[in-house]
């Protein structure tokens, strides 16, 4: 018997596009206050998973519930709770650092100040150069920032680091660290070993559309019958974990 | 077996301040895109300056001449034609080709503010290619104001808002921002030649020249031309407007996407 609502509720979804099935039967249910993370290869169905939990595309079957609310129907409610940092989104490229925090802060009723979010994601420096201009690590930063705007209970990360250098990577940990403490549910998706190993608390491999296994980081490895959730990795889906970031 | 302990929906929606902002940032965007202030705001002016002088002196109807009866009703069309078929959906298909919707779409901000957003500084836009259009014909070509002002105000923003309305459709079909562009441009260049940008409407073919009145563009044309000698307005130019608003708004908004 549950007696709490859970953070995110997915429960059998698919969704297939032209080219074959992306997701094909995937229920998940995370708690309040977790730090969950979703691993996979590229084209497992990671991102199109956290989309339709997000709201951005609706599933072919099945139910998202984020805290009971449904993301279509309850699509108002839902965006005020949530904060989401996609895989490849910009901004508008002309405006500046400062704008664009300013921009996002209108659209919620209590957010988070401009220089508390600078200060978080390391932007300080940058106030008022423009998108166009920033690294991609100070974008994906700033691309942060912006999910965590209107103090989220859910925030979900598409490939969190990314292109970030590692001063940068530990930057972000040590951000996550701190959301962990005020407790917003994360959703990490990632194919970073080390980066769902240290921050998670359990973890999805999605393999081809589908959870083949899911557990404490350390619940995997054992599952695998190896000593690092690397190894696991390999042995549970029959893959390597290709290494771009 | 689940309780119903569902969360209390907060249903906060963007207020005012939100659509300010969201305003002021459009604004920035457009006017920090040189390049693209340069065709609304500088072709109708250059045509305005190539023609004005000849046109000036050409009396056509009364003491009108025919900087009044045809250059001016056509170059404030063309700025207006210019910024709501052209210029406005190309940002708007760049805003969904880069992700900026989408990213929008994860917020509170609904599609209506980004729409009415861009929507209000396309018209700003406009309102200063008519400003300036006005003041080069009235201070520098001796034209004279539009015999009926208020009439005039009332054609050019129903105008308006049919070339938006065209420009949203382009704007809500176009999957890329290059095919923006080209979707704009052919129906732009199409009712422009239809609602003689090339010549006048007499000079067309006489099957072209009789529906040219009843297409937004040559509608627009005749029906400023119209108000500047103080005559009526053609009704089938009304319609066409009024008509064009309408359906236009009406198909963009079923058909507007995210991505």
């Amino acid at each position: 018997m549950t007696t709490t609502t859970a953070a995110v509720m997915a429960d059998s979804l698919t969704k297939a596009y032209r080219g074959g099935t992306a997701v094909d039967g995937i229920t998940l249910r995370i708690e309040p206050g977790e730090v969950f993370g979703i691993l996979g290869t590229n084209g497992a169905g990671k991102t199109t998973t956290v989309e339709m939990i997000a709201g951005l595309r609706r599933p072919d079957s099945g139910e998202v519930r984020i805290f009971g609310l449904d993301p279509h129907r309850d699509r108002g409610a839902v965006r005020q709770i949530l904060g989401v940092q996609l895989q490849q989104a910009y901004m508008h490229h002309a405006l500046s650092v400062d704008e664009l925090i300013d921009l996002y802060r209108s659209f919620y009723p209590d957010p988070r100040p401009a220089a508390d979010l600078r200060a978080l994601v390391g932007l300080e420096d940058q106030r008022r150069v423009r998108f166009e201009k920033l690294s991609g690590g100070q974008q994906q930063r700033l691309s942060i920032a912006l999910a965590l705007v209107g103090r989220p209970r859910l925030v979900i990360l598409d490939e969190l680091t990314t292109g970030l250098d590692p001063h940068a990577r530990r930057r972000m940990w040590s951000t996550l660290e701190g959301l962990r403490k005020e407790d917003v549910t994360i959703v990490l998706v990632s194919h970073a070993m080390d980066e769902v190993e240290r921050l998670c608390d359990r973890v999805a491999l999605i393999d081809a559309g589908r959870v083949v296994a899911l557990d404490t980081p350390a619940g995997l490895a054992a599952q695998g019958g190896a000593d690092s959730l690397e190894d696991a990795f390999v042995t549970l889906t029959g893959r390597e974990l290709e290494i771009d970031g | 077996m689940t309780t119903a302990t569902r969360s209390p929906a907060p249903q906060h929606r963007p207020g005012p301040d939100a659509w300010l902002t969201l305003t002021v940032s459009e604004a920035k965007m457009v006017s920090r895109d040189t390049a693209g202030l340069i065709v609304p705001l500088g072709l109708p002016l250059l045509i305005l300056i190539m023609s004005a002088a000849a046109a000036g002196s050409e009396v056509l109807v009364g003491t009108h001449t025919a900087l009044e009866v045809f250059v001016l009703p056509l170059v404030i069309t063309l700025v207006i034609a210019t910024i709501g078929i052209v210029n406005m959906p190309s940002f708007l298909a760049y805003y969904r080709r880069s992700g900026i919707l989408r990213r929008l779409a994860v917020t509170p901000a609904s599609p209506s503010m980004v729409l009415v957003a861009q929507g209000v500084v396309s018209v700003l836009q406009a309102l200063l290619g008519l400003v300036l259009a006005l003041t080069v014909a009235l201070v520098f070509f001796g034209a004279n104001p539009p015999e009926r002002i208020a009439a005039a105000i009332g054609v050019f923003l129903l105008a308006t808002l049919a070339m938006y309305a065209l420009g949203m459709v382009v704007a809500s079909i176009a999957p890329t921002p290059n095919s923006a562009v080209a979707i704009g441009l052919v129906l732009f260049f199409a009712l422009g030649a239809l609602g003689g940008l090339f010549g006048g409407m007499a000079a067309l073919p006489d099957f072209l020249s009789g529906i040219a009145p009843w297409l937004p563009f040559g509608a627009s044309v005749e029906a400023l031309g119209a108000v500047w000698v103080g005559a009526d307005v053609p009704a089938e130019n009304l319609l066409s407007l009024a008509a064009t608003s309408v359906l236009g708004t009406a198909v963009a908004a079923a058909l507007f996407r995210w991505e």
